[in-house]
């Protein structure tokens, strides 16, 4: 494991890109970045460009006029970026499958790195998630 | 602190179809379309209620529209009923002109459900995307 | 050959770097203990660095040629500060008027920014740049008045050496009425120039999104991360030579900037941040008259 990677697993920047949720999962984001988690201790920052993320935190539905949004977000952030889907809604869109203003899951526009799964998820079912992510780089 | 639902039964008396009282504080008044804007001036300008929100449904009767508007000093809120029962070219008069913040919420109707709204300052797609398929609307429980 | 490493690795860029990194985890770790929780590890700051390094720089459309340049002419000044005041204070080495090179070596890191963001072609980014140019134009004058102040005290010599052996002589310049009323107004003008809340509504800000920063990534992102730190070693060093300056062994000097460091981290714990105009008429009105008062007193031999 070079060095690149040893520093890019102990220094992760957050940046929360929210494509049309119930805002359940972004208040249990919210949550998770609050001193109670105490997320800094593995060095995750929220950032507010998204020039400097990366990690996307995708939540929501994409609509028709979110779908071109969260690409073009994609694109403007440095690579390596991953994106973490989260809740159920982003995973796999499940009750709104049929929806009359969704095009496509968030899977079928940018690539997605992990998902967590949860309607919300809790907090400590995304710091598994971010761990079970670190492993994944670690090991590659 | 006045009686808003006394006054609102004393100058619309012949207008009102139903009076329905759920509790002293939720209250469901039947109009006509066509004397909703009347009523809407008289609540909003007369006895300052401030208005809350629109809302819209197709049900059998026809599209039924609710217009909420709260008495904050006592906690009421009185909404305004109306039935369109033409369901091909369903249309009613816009209240935007009366109260501005209107504006979007009667974009939205319109474009969810197509009530044409006459006298609409600015009716476009809010959102739904501008290149929408034109006719198609979202929430008609068509067949 | 000796002056390249004394600018490259030690008392210049390397040292102070690092210095200032770890200053910044001290920082981190202790906002973090105040807020009940753990808190990153020492080398947090080091791995941040790190990880720019090894991003991709994206070059945004609209931006114009200085968009790269600029982050290097902060962190060239910068290290050139921390060299100047390193070796004034380990061999007396200097010259006249180092003192009036440092004050206007320590603007460009600012300028640096400025001159990025506004060259970033994004209209956040020229925002933040306008607010920092507001502050800038705010600390400045009770900076330079508190340093007027010192001036007069040691004489009318602009010699950080001279300074430095006036306070061998006589005992700290802080031990003065006009001493400490100069203190306390550089501590405040410190806090506005290390961009730190109250004062960094220019960048970090999740009201314009990044700020002055927003189009940055990869390594210029890592140059002004560095030149940040740099000043935060820096600065606070410069004012133990100018306040505290009596006994200069290194225990001392350690003792003395970790107790400059636990003030800032104090008053950056427990305010909230300032809008731009409420900065400005802070550092136009109670900090220019302290510092004012300073000067007066000064001359009067107090």
């Amino acid at each position: 494991m070079d060095l690149k990677t040893k520093a890019l697993i102990k220094s992760l920047w957050v940046f929360h890109a929210a494509t049309s949720p119930c805002n359940n999962c972004d208040i249990e984001v919210l949550d998770l970045l609050t001193p109670r988690h105490d997320v800094e201790r593995f060095g995750i920052i929220l950032v507010g460009s998204v020039r400097h993320a990366d990690v996307l935190l995708v939540t929501g539905v994409p609509n028709y006029k979110t779908a071109e949004r969260i690409k073009k977000l994609y694109e403007q952030a440095p690579k390596p970026c991953f994106v973490v889907a989260i809740g159920n809604c982003a995973c796999g869109r499940i009750m709104f499958q049929d929806s009359y203003n969704s095009p496509c899951p968030v899977d079928e526009i940018i690539p997605v790195h992990l998902y967590v799964p949860g309607c919300p998820p809790k907090p400590e079912a995304m710091i598994a998630g971010v761990v079970k992510l670190l492993e994944k780089l670690s090991g590659k | 602190m006045e009686d808003v639902l006394g006054r609102i039964r004393e100058k619309f008396y012949e207008q009102i179809i139903k009076y329905e009282e759920k509790s002293p504080r939720r209250v469901y008044i039947e109009f006509a379309p066509q004397n909703i804007p009347e009523a809407v001036k008289f609540l909003f300008r007369d006895l300052n209620l401030r208005f809350a929100t629109a809302t819209a449904i197709d049900t059998p009767l026809g599209i039924e529209i609710l217009y909420h508007f709260s008495y904050d000093p006592k906690g009421q809120m009185v909404s305004l009923r109306t039935f369109i029962t033409d369901k091909k070219h369903p249309q009613i008069e816009s209240i935007a002109p009366i109260i501005k913040g209107a504006e979007w919420i009667e974009r939205e109707m319109w474009e969810m459900l197509g009530i044409n709204l006459i006298g609409h300052p600015n009716l476009k797609h809010l959102l739904l995307i501008d290149d929408w398929p034109e006719g198609k609307f979202p929430l008609r429980k068509e067949k | 050959m000796k002056l390249l490493f004394n600018y490259l690795i030690f008392p210049g860029f390397l040292f102070s770097a690092c210095a200032g990194l770890l200053a910044g985890w001290v920082d981190r770790k202790v906002t973090a203990r105040l807020q009940w929780r753990v808190g990153p590890p020492w080398y947090q700051n080091f791995a941040d660095v790190v990880k720019l390094f090894a991003k991709e720089t994206i070059l945004p459309e609209g931006a114009k040629a200085t968009f790269l340049m600029s982050p290097y002419l902060g962190l060239l000044s910068a290290s050139l500060v921390a060299m100047i005041l390193g070796l004034s204070l380990q061999s007396a080495t200097g010259f006249g008027g180092d003192l009036i090179v440092v004050l206007y070596l320590l603007v460009v890191p600012a300028i640096a920014l400025i001159v990025g963001a506004a060259s970033s072609g994004n209209p956040l980014a020229s925002v933040g740049a306008s607010r920092e140019m507001k502050l800038v134009l705010g600390y400045e004058l009770p900076f330079i008045l508190a340093i007027i102040c010192i001036i007069i005290k040691s004489g009318g010599s602009i010699a950080l050496s001279s300074i430095l052996n006036a306070q061998h002589i006589a005992g700290s310049y802080i031990a003065s009425w006009s001493g400490v009323l100069a203190f306390i107004a550089c501590i405040l003008c410190m806090q506005a120039k290390l961009c730190l809340v109250p004062f960094d509504m220019s960048e970090a800000e999740q009201e314009i999104m990044g700020g002055a920063l927003i189009e940055y990534s990869g390594l210029p992102l890592a140059i002004f991360k560095l030149t940040k730190a740099v000043l935060l070693y820096t600065v606070p060093l410069f004012l133990v030579v100018l306040f505290l300056g009596k006994d200069t062994s290194p225990i001392f000097l350690i003792l003395k900037y970790i107790g400059i460091l636990v003030v800032i981290i104090l008053i950056k714990n427990t305010n909230p941040r300032l809008r731009i105009d409420q900065a400005l008429r802070f550092f136009w009105g109670p900090v220019t008259v302290l510092a004012l008062i300073a000067v007066v007193l000064a001359l009067l031999g107090l």
